[in-house]
This record gives structure tokens, sequence and C-alpha cells, in this order.
């Protein structure tokens, strides 16, 4: 059931012993199975250069602490993700300044207004994504990391429990709280335009 | 508009805005790469030998980690009997067969490799460490360009070296039972001495001094010496995959390390004996041990030569012992 790429352990199983007397060859491992998607997942968070910031110091961080890594506890890309979501409370600022100037920057002009009913296909998902971004600024960052680390890094809601250190329950009740928060919150096309108008 | 008339977005446009969102990033290799040299940098000489680099920054109530001793000037350990181990390594290598035994068609090479590690826990006032029993096992393929078979079990067996579990637990150390053991099919290793390959061990040179040359050139510079080539020819002993040729010239090449000694004539690991061949670089001696009669690689030892982190000098931090054998399938264990 490990076909996946060019031999790696599935993330969702990978689970390794870095408490070893050589961990060079682990962490090298680790490095080129997560460095990547985990600049990915934060760069979208706070930009690409905070974010290779990021990445390096949440591997080195890693690495200091692979003692306090149990694999019996966690799959080692919770662990990870939970190191970086440390690092990224001190960029928090950063992240919601980046949100909101997105919010204002792009994709007001619905490209078919007066269109009724819900937000449909026919809006461009960039103006989507900036509606929502004011939105999503909004929220608590503990809030804004069980979302963005179940829809950005596709993580399940064990693995978002791992990496938060809270309980799994805790999870997913806030991720039905939040989405539900965004769905009514989020400005559609219309609501906008009905405001602007008063 | 009035507020409950407001619309509001469906499940599926709010996946869509997150899909959207911010999706435009761009991820610089050349950034990543050094990022990579940077860890990898840190973590090769550094790890294994329990340094300062490894003290860790987190002030964290636990922290896993392990910290720095203060200098002290290293005590009159034996004189060198650097000429005695280079009789006893060549002796060894006389002893290896011409070949290993051959893995036909369909069958595997099985290597197990039993190792107790080290896990140490900084807590104030005072630390707690033990040795972890792990046990990994690898069915490699008579073509090793297959995939290999990889089984890592924690047995959960432990045995305290700082304190003792009842006070590790009491003192909140998290302590958990072992994992089911994980099995995975996983590609060819990428070749080096830490992960060697059948391409690259064919590539190794079969004469002593060429093969020293090569290890001393592929041993990064370092403040470990010599012991970092003793360490860089364990990593690939421990392998098991050495073919016989190439153990007999790297036990040749090991002979002539100044510093080599025999450290203990009968190391017992896991009930098989052999000769230690150790050097130190000041802070932790390696010892590789080889069965003196059959050339054989037993394992391998790491001790501290001096008190450091809470740990008195003499105090193993590691050990492994490995075994090979030729079985019929992947998963199969020798009977």
């Amino acid at each position: 059931m490990t076909e996946s790429g060019a031999g790696e352990v599935p993330a969702e199983r990978d689970r390794p012993v870095l408490g070893g007397p050589d961990p060079m060859i682990e962490f090298g491992r680790l490095f080129d199975a997560y460095a990547a998607p985990l600049h990915r997942y934060l760069a979208r968070r706070v930009g690409s250069d905070v974010a290779h910031d990021l990445v390096s110091e949440t591997f080195l961080v890693a690495l200091n602490q692979r003692h306090g890594y149990d694999p019996r506890r966690a799959v080692v890309r919770s662990w990870l993700y939970g190191i970086a979501t440390n690092l990224l409370r001190r960029h928090v600022r950063q992240e919601v300044r980046r949100l909101r100037a997105t919010a204002r920057a792009v994709g007001w002009a619905d490209p078919e207004p007066g269109h009724e009913g819900r937000v449909t296909d026919r809006v461009d998902a960039a103006a989507l994504a900036a509606r929502l971004a004011g939105a999503l600024a909004e929220l608590s960052e503990g809030d804004r990391d069980v979302l963005l680390l179940t829809s950005w890094a596709g993580f399940d809601s064990t693995e978002v429990a791992d990496a938060l250190g809270i309980p799994v329950g805790t999870v997913r009740s806030r991720l039905h709280r939040v989405r539900t928060w965004l769905r009514a919150n989020a400005p559609t096309h219309s609501t906008v335009e009905e405001e602007d108008r008063d | 508009m009035t507020e409950n008339v407001r619309e509001i977005w469906s499940d599926d446009d709010l996946d869509r805005a997150l899909a959207a969102l911010h999706s435009e990033v761009d991820t610089d290799e050349r950034a990543l790469a050094r990022a990579r040299a940077e860890l990898t940098g840190v973590a090769e000489p550094a790890p294994r030998r329990y340094r300062a680099r490894l003290a860790a920054a987190a002030a964290a109530a636990v922290v896993a980690a392990l910290v720095a001793g203060l200098l002290v000037v290293q005590t009159g350990s034996a004189p060198p009997r650097a000429s005695a181990a280079a009789e006893a390594l060549n002796s060894a290598a006389d002893r290896i067969g011409a070949s290993d035994p051959p893995i036909g068609p369909g069958q595997y090479r099985y290597v197990s490799t039993h190792a107790w590690w080290l896990s140490m826990f900084m807590l104030e006032p005072r630390g707690f460490s033990y040795l972890a029993e792990n046990l990994i096992e690898a069915w490699v393929p008579a073509d090793q360009r297959q995939r290999w078979l990889e089984r890592r079990t924690v047995t959960g067996a432990r045995k305290w070296v700082r304190g003792t579990e009842a006070e590790a637990r009491a003192a909140g150390v998290p302590i958990e039972e072992a994992p089911p053991p994980s099995e995975e099919w996983n590609a060819p290793p990428s070749g080096g001495w830490q992960r060697p390959n059948e391409q690259w061990l064919a590539g190794l040179p079969r004469d002593p001094q060429q093969l020293y040359d090569r290890l001393a050139a592929d041993a990064p510079d370092n403040d470990r010496g010599d012991t970092e080539l003793l360490v860089y020819a364990a990593d690939a002993l421990r392998s098991g995959l050495v073919p016989a040729d190439v153990r007999a010239a790297l036990y040749r090449a090991l002979a002539k390390l100044p510093g080599l000694e025999i450290t203990d004539r009968l190391a017992n690991l896991d009930g098989r004996t052999g000769t230690a061949f150790g050097m130190s670089d000041g802070d932790i001696r390696h010892e590789i041990i080889i069965d003196p009669e059959t050339g054989a690689f037993i394992g391998e030892r790491e001790t501290t030569v001096r008190d450091q982190d809470g740990l008195t000098a003499g105090t193993v931090l590691a050990y492994t012992s490995v075994t090979t054998a030729v079985v019929d399938a992947a998963g199969a264990r020798p009977s």
C-alpha cells in the first residue's frame, strides 16, 4: 500500500524513530518528504519569504527536540506542523494584514452581477477567495489553525488534534463552528452590493 | 435587505474559496536546498555526539533534549594499542570468506538490527533517561533495485539509565505504550556510507589504502577527528549489506586508523561475543564489535568517556547488534 511517489512512507502512516544516535538519515528524509508542502502551507498563510525562514526553523527545532517526538503518539507530519504552528504565532499580525490586503485588493468585480441566489459557479474563484479573506482575518488564530490545517494542509481531525495538542472532539466541533460562521459571515456579492447601496 | 434573508455560502462555495485563496505561492527550490544543507550540516556530525549544539533552545516544561555539560579535562584512558588493534583487524579480515551466502531468485536477505537507543528528558530539577529497545528488520530482495520491506518495532522494553520509571512518571515524563510495529515497502536506499546500496558498494575500492582514502575523503571535516571515519565505516557495516570482499578491505582500512584501539576483548552484544575496536573523541567512545573467528560484524556501542549531561563516564548511550540471514519470503524470519 505504499506505492506513493518514489517509495516514501505515506504521511498518514509515517512514524519514524527519531531518538536514535544517527538522526541525520531520518531528518534528511523528513526534509525531502515534508519541507516543500510545509513551505506551501506556511507561504499561503504568511507569504513565501517568511515561510522559508519558518521551514528552516521548524526542522532545526525538530532536530533539537527529536527525543520529544513519540512515534506512538502522532505521525511525524503532525508533530512537524505543530512545531511550525507554534513558530507561526510570532507572525499573526502579518497574516492578518495579508488577509485584509487580499480582501481589499481583488475580486470585488463580479463577472456577472445581478444574479440572484447563492454565490454560484459563475463567480470567479478568486473573487470568492477575496471575500473569504476578510472573514478569515476575523477568526481567532486557533480557529484559523484548525480550518487551514484541514483545508490547506489536508489533515484529518486526528492529525489536526495531534498538531495542535487539543482533543479530536474539540477539533471537529471547532471546525463545524468555524465553517458555519464563515458561511454566514463571509460576504456574498449581493449582500455587499446591498450594503453598499444602503 | 433585512437580516433574515441574508444569503449564506454553501459548503461548496466555502471550499472553493479556501482552495483559491493565496493558492499562488512560490517555493524557492534554492532556498529549500539551503535550509536542507543547514539542517544536515548541523545534523551530520553533531547529533551523534551529544554536544552543545543539541542543547534545545526551547524553554518548555519538558524539554526532551540533550544538554551540554561543562568541558572537563579528559582523564587518562588506556594507552593506545594501535598495533594490537591493527593486527586483530587484519586477522579478522583474513577470516572473512571469499563470498557471502548466495541469495536465490525470490529469496531475501534478512537484516535484523537490534538497537537500544537513549532517550533523555531534561526536567527541572532533574533529568531522566532510558535506553529503549528497537527492532528494525529489513527484507532485501535478490534484485536490490526492487522495493525493500522494512519493519520497525518499538518493543516497549526500557533500561533506565537515570532515574526510575516510577520517578519519571511521577515527574510527568510522557511515557506511553509501544505502538504496533510499522511495516513498509520502501524504495531501495540511495547509496552512501549511511544508506549503502549494491551499486554504491560495487563502486568502492577493494584496496585498503584506497578505501581508507575514500573514507577520509567522504567523512566531513569535523571536530571529532578520526572517530568520524570509524563512525562512517560503522554506518555502512550496520546495514548488513557490505559484501565479504568490501568488508575485509574495510577492516584493513580501519587498521590504518592511528587512534583505533582494542577496547574490549570480550564485548557481549545480545549474547554474541567479539572484539571491540574503539575510538574516543573526548566525549564519546564509539566501538565496532567484530567476531574474531569469522570476521562477522556483530554490532557497535557508544559510551560516554567523561561525566556529561547528568550521565556518568562509562554510560552506554546506544548499542546495536546486527544479524543477517537468507530467507524465502519477505516478512519471514530465519528459523
